[in-house]
């Protein structure tokens, strides 16, 4: 079971991973793509401006998901010691700090027609903005800090500082008088969100996190790739 | 029809910048990340070259992963 997890295997394993995705991914984007910008009505109160939920909101998901997921990581290499928790959450990062920058732009554009500002201090973006500080912080650390046992402890450490960040950006909707809506979609309620809605946002979801995938893959290959290098004597 | 489409009710320049946006840094991103790996890659065969041939077949030999670097950059060249 364990040998599953050689370099050799995993390095193999993605090797397929990203040819699959490649052979899927323009499907499943034309298919989003014709779903959320064609085939989807406009909202009764918002109009067309809604289909800019269609980027935003998997974008908000995804950079979530991608810091909840390092902390994991970050929290497991304190505990197990393991090296390849640091490759994962260095090759997540990027995807993370993409996916944050674009809810908050998705954000801004969609903002103005619906609440005439681009930008107010609101709880939940002022709280994304803090997340995307915290991405920022980490990812200079790793590069700033010339030792790598130091730069690979103040990195998790501003990950896990950084993660009670999450649960603000989560509830700042209900716990604070915000411009920005409640969630419409909730896995344990019912949701508020009509079914036609449900397939683009679904499908756009797909569409990012196969590229999500697909760039995590092909950042961890580098980052396999570029310690083999730095070993090759050793091989 | 098409013009309904495109002015979406006079939010059409929101989606469109929104999609464009996304579409643009994703796609700048991939190119990046894809640029980067074949950087390292080239590297990895520079530095194999570097050994002698029965240096080189012996670590094609024991290491899996360099006989995969080596093969999938052998594709791309």
């Amino acid at each position: 079971m364990l040998s599953f997890f050689s370099s050799s295997n995993i390095f193999s394993t993605i090797e397929k991973l990203i040819r699959f995705i490649h052979s899927i991914f323009f499907l499943i984007l034309v298919l989003g793509l014709t779903f959320a910008l064609v085939l989807s009505p406009p909202d009764i109160t918002q109009g067309d401006a809604v289909r800019i939920m269609y980027v935003h909101v998997p974008a908000a998901w995804i950079s979530l998901s991608c810091y909840s997921a390092m902390t994991f990581f970050a929290i497991f290499n304190f505990i197990f010691k393991l090296k390849n928790f640091d490759l994962i959450n260095k090759s997540i990062a990027p995807i993370g700090i993409l996916f944050t920058c674009l809810a908050i732009a998705t954000g801004s554009i969609w903002g103005q027609p619906t609440w005439g500002a681009w930008w107010v201090w609101d709880a939940r973006l002022t709280s994304m903005i803090i997340l995307l500080f915290f991405y920022l912080i980490y990812i200079l650390s790793l590069k700033f800090i010339n030792q790598e046992t130091l730069a690979k402890k103040v990195s998790s450490i501003v990950l896990i500082i950084g993660a009670f960040n999450i649960p603000i950006i989560k509830y700042s909707v209900d716990w604070w008088n915000t411009l920005h809506q409640p969630a419409s979609i909730k896995i344990g309620g019912t949701s508020t969100i009509h079914f036609s809605m449900i397939t683009p946002l679904v499908l756009m979801l797909l569409v990012l996190l196969l590229y999500s995938a697909l760039i995590f893959l092909m950042k961890y290959k580098t980052e396999i790739i570029r310690i083999k290098k730095k070993n090759i004597n050793r091989l | 029809m098409i013009t309904n489409l495109i002015s979406m009710n006079g939010y059409g320049i929101y989606v469109t910048l929104s999609f464009g946006i996304t579409t643009l840094a994703c796609l700048i991103i991939y190119l990046k990340t894809l640029k980067t790996l074949k950087k390292y890659e080239r590297e990895f065969s520079v530095e194999l070259q570097k050994f002698s041939n029965e240096e080189k077949e012996a670590i094609l030999k024991k290491s899996k992963v360099a006989n995969q670097v080596m093969s999938s950059y052998n594709k791309t060249t």
